[in-house]
């Protein structure tokens, strides 16, 4: 016990004091402009269930983490298999499919902003339908949104799949091929059962990502047009810091924290337990 | 968010009973030596006072969320500070900044300043801040391409289509309607033009005719093609890019893209002309202020207070105006500063920041600009009609200033 009360003491400090500390705000009507810190119980709760605004950037979390995620493992999976596969240049390859995961958030979004300005930016010219301006339509901003973080989270994904694959012994693909299976049946019946812990680590680590979403759609759209892009991170960062709405702002960001919980919950009971059992 | 508070250079030996002061700005970009050169005089002729001074990010919402965060902790480790026109209302109602009348009475001030500027310090009747530079939304155009510069929005219309039509590869007019603070600059503007008001008596009215008209007009450019689609996502520099490769007839936006567009190697370079934002009338219109201004932390003990005074006295002073001018292009906020200036592009400036107005000056406005934010943004990229969009801002505004 007194071994690890170091690691406890320092987890209360770092993690769960500014957690309560966050909830006990959001208790209070706390305005700094006007000096306003009363205790109110749950009325920012109330008005929070009340809230046009945070169940419009709910869903908008919400479609942005299922369709992003969803992309990213899939295409995360056709790296890693592809980057199995030895051939020459393998190493460079896995390389030069890091760079955007190096690459900042904030500066991979401003570039692609300029990739999809609409008069003079390279996708429009080369998509349909190019007199879109694909950061300015309601509709097509958040699929902008989601086409950057897919581009800058696949190499993870991709990474952690590809370790995962690394980790399955080869003798039972090439046992398999001589039993008569073909590539897909090997991918079917022995790689993808045999992959799902790396994929349920990928999908968890994304997905709890994506629910607080921030950098990358803030320096694309700045939540807009009309908020069509306002995630839940974005609306708590804007009550917080520049309406200096602290008590409100604080009730988003445990909103925030709550559905991360319950997603996260629903992951390890649905995905981790059974990934669990094949590895024993 | 961690703020990069880095020395700008080592404070001098001074004697030991000396006042330190503690001065926080964004960088200036450009050379260094002018300002330094500046400080440096000012450390000259107050050998008591110990200058020291402090970088901001360059990013008005993290000056901002800065400002909030150490203001509001109470912190007196720094005493002089830089705020945008918008936060002096909100920092003065907050008591964070000191009251300013005494050492620059309003008598003071409307002699020489501009009165926007004027307007931009003032809150309740009292100085909280003394102007340092300023900036304003203008029309700019292309000499060759149009006869000369729009008085109406109709006549604005008429010239861009005019142009279109011999030329159909120009983009017409651009403009910035991202949701962020410039589109509240943009959507003010034509509000201005077609005789609203930004408050009266304390109360902001949105729900008004010359807004729904204000919106329309912006609006119209887009759907009729003559602003290019992207307009309703663009900043300044998406503005300012196409606009310098010749590739627009008009556009709104700040000072700074005249310097740019006279630069060696700019496409429209001696082919740009600036002129007021255009009205329903046909007089000059009316250019949103920007800019920043000097205050004091109402935090800092008074032996520390005189020597800001001192201070900002020297930073706005006429000379210091012109400096700036010619080392940093920035425009000054005084009348005698554009006398001085008169041979330059700064005096083609000082009608159009004769006619600048402020944003609401409320100390309500952080809250509020951003629902004019989304609700200007839902208007001008046709997700709510005008109207629709404007009672909904009313709504969420009535809601914010009445719940004091």
């Amino acid at each position: 016990m007194l071994l690890v009360a170091p690691a406890v003491l320092l987890l209360a400090g770092v993690a769960l004091y500014p957690i309560l500390a966050t909830v006990w705000l959001s208790l209070h009507r706390s305005i700094l402009v006007f000096h306003e810190h009363r205790f109110i119980g749950l009325e920012n709760w109330a008005s929070l269930l009340g809230d046009a605004r945070f169940w419009a950037s709910l869903r908008t979390t919400l479609y942005f983490v299922a369709v992003a995620v969803s992309l990213e493992l899939l295409l995360g999976l056709l790296f890693a298999l592809l980057l199995h596969a030895s051939f020459r240049g393998r190493g460079l390859l896995r390389a030069a499919v890091l760079v955007p995961w190096a690459i900042p958030t904030v500066v991979a979004a401003r570039l692609w902003s300029w990739l999809f300005n609409a008069d003079h930016g390279l996708l429009p010219a080369l998509l349909p339908g190019h007199d879109v301006n694909w950061l300015g339509a309601p509709g097509y901003a958040l699929h902008a949104a989601i086409v950057v973080d897919v581009w800058k989270t696949t190499p993870f994904v991709a990474l952690i799949l590809l370790a995962g694959l690394q980790a399955i012994p080869p003798e039972l693909s090439r046992a398999a091929q001589l039993d008569g299976a073909g590539p897909l049946r090997i991918l079917g019946s022995i790689t993808l059962p045999l992959l799902r812990p790396a994929i349920a680590v990928a999908a968890v680590f994304r997905g709890l990502d994506a629910m607080r979403v921030f950098d990358a759609v803030y320096a694309l759209t700045g939540g807009g047009p009309a908020n069509t892009t306002e995630t839940l991170s974005i609306y708590a960062y804007k009550t917080l810091m520049r309406s200096g709405d602290f008590g409100y702002g604080s009730t988003i960001a445990v909103a925030t924290f709550l559905c991360v919980a319950v997603l996260a919950g629903l992951y390890l009971k649905l995905v981790m337990p059974n990934a669990g059992g094949q590895e024993a | 968010m961690i703020v990069c508070l880095g020395c700008a250079r080592p404070p001098a030996p001074q004697p030991t009973d000396a006042v330190r002061i503690v001065f926080v700005h964004q960088p200036l970009w450009g050379e260094p030596a002018p300002f330094n050169a500046l400080l440096d005089t000012f450390r000259r002729e107050h050998p008591h006072i110990e200058l020291v001074t402090q970088l901001l990010p360059n990013d008005s919402d993290v000056s901002h969320q800065y400002f909030l965060t150490s203001l509001e902790g109470q912190g007196a480790d720094f005493d002089v500070l830089v705020a945008d026109v918008v936060w002096v209302p909100e920092f003065a109602r907050a008591g964070w900044i000191s009251e300013l009348s005494a050492d620059f009475p309003q008598t003071e001030l409307a002699e020489d300043f501009l009165p926007a500027a004027i307007s931009a310090v003032t809150w309740e009747g009292k100085t909280w801040a003394v102007p340092w530079y300023l900036d304003v939304g203008l029309l700019y155009y292309r000499t060759d391409l149009v006869p000369h510069a729009p008085r109406t929005w109709g006549e604005l219309e008429t010239f861009t289509r005019a142009a279109m039509k011999k030329d159909p590869a120009l983009q017409g007019f651009l403009w910035q309607g991202r949701q962020y603070e410039g589109l509240v600059c943009n959507v003010y503007e034509t509000l201005w033009g077609f005789g609203g008001k930004s408050l009266e008596n304390g109360h902001l009215a949105l729900d008004t005719p010359e807004a729904a008209k204000a919106l329309h007009t912006l609006r119209r450019f887009v759907e009729r093609g003559l602003s290019p689609p992207s307009v309703t996502s663009a900043a300044e520099e998406e503005s300012r890019r196409p606009f310098q490769d010749g590739r627009a007839v008009f556009m709104r936006n700040w000072p700074y893209a005249f310097g740019e567009a006279q630069k060696e190697g700019s496409l429209v370079r001696g082919k740009v002309g600036l002129s007021f934002l255009p009205t329903a009338s046909g007089e000059p219109g009316f250019g949103t202020l920007g800019g920043w201004q000097l205050a004091i932390n109402a935090r800092t003990p008074p032996e520390r207070r005189a020597a800001a005074v001192e201070l900002i006295r020297a930073l706005t002073s006429s000379e210091a105006n012109v400096k700036f001018a010619r080392a940093y292009g920035r425009n000054p906020a005084r009348r005698s500063a554009y006398a001085a200036l008169k041979d330059t592009s700064f005096a083609q400036l000082e009608p159009m920041l004769e006619r600048a107005r402020p944003r609401p000056v409320t100390p309500y406005y952080g809250m509020i600009s951003d629902i004019l934010q989304s609700e200007f943004s839902a208007a001008i990229s046709g997700i709510r009609s005008p109207e629709e969009a404007l009672q909904q801002a009313q709504r969420q505004v009535d809601r914010v200033m009445g719940a004091q």
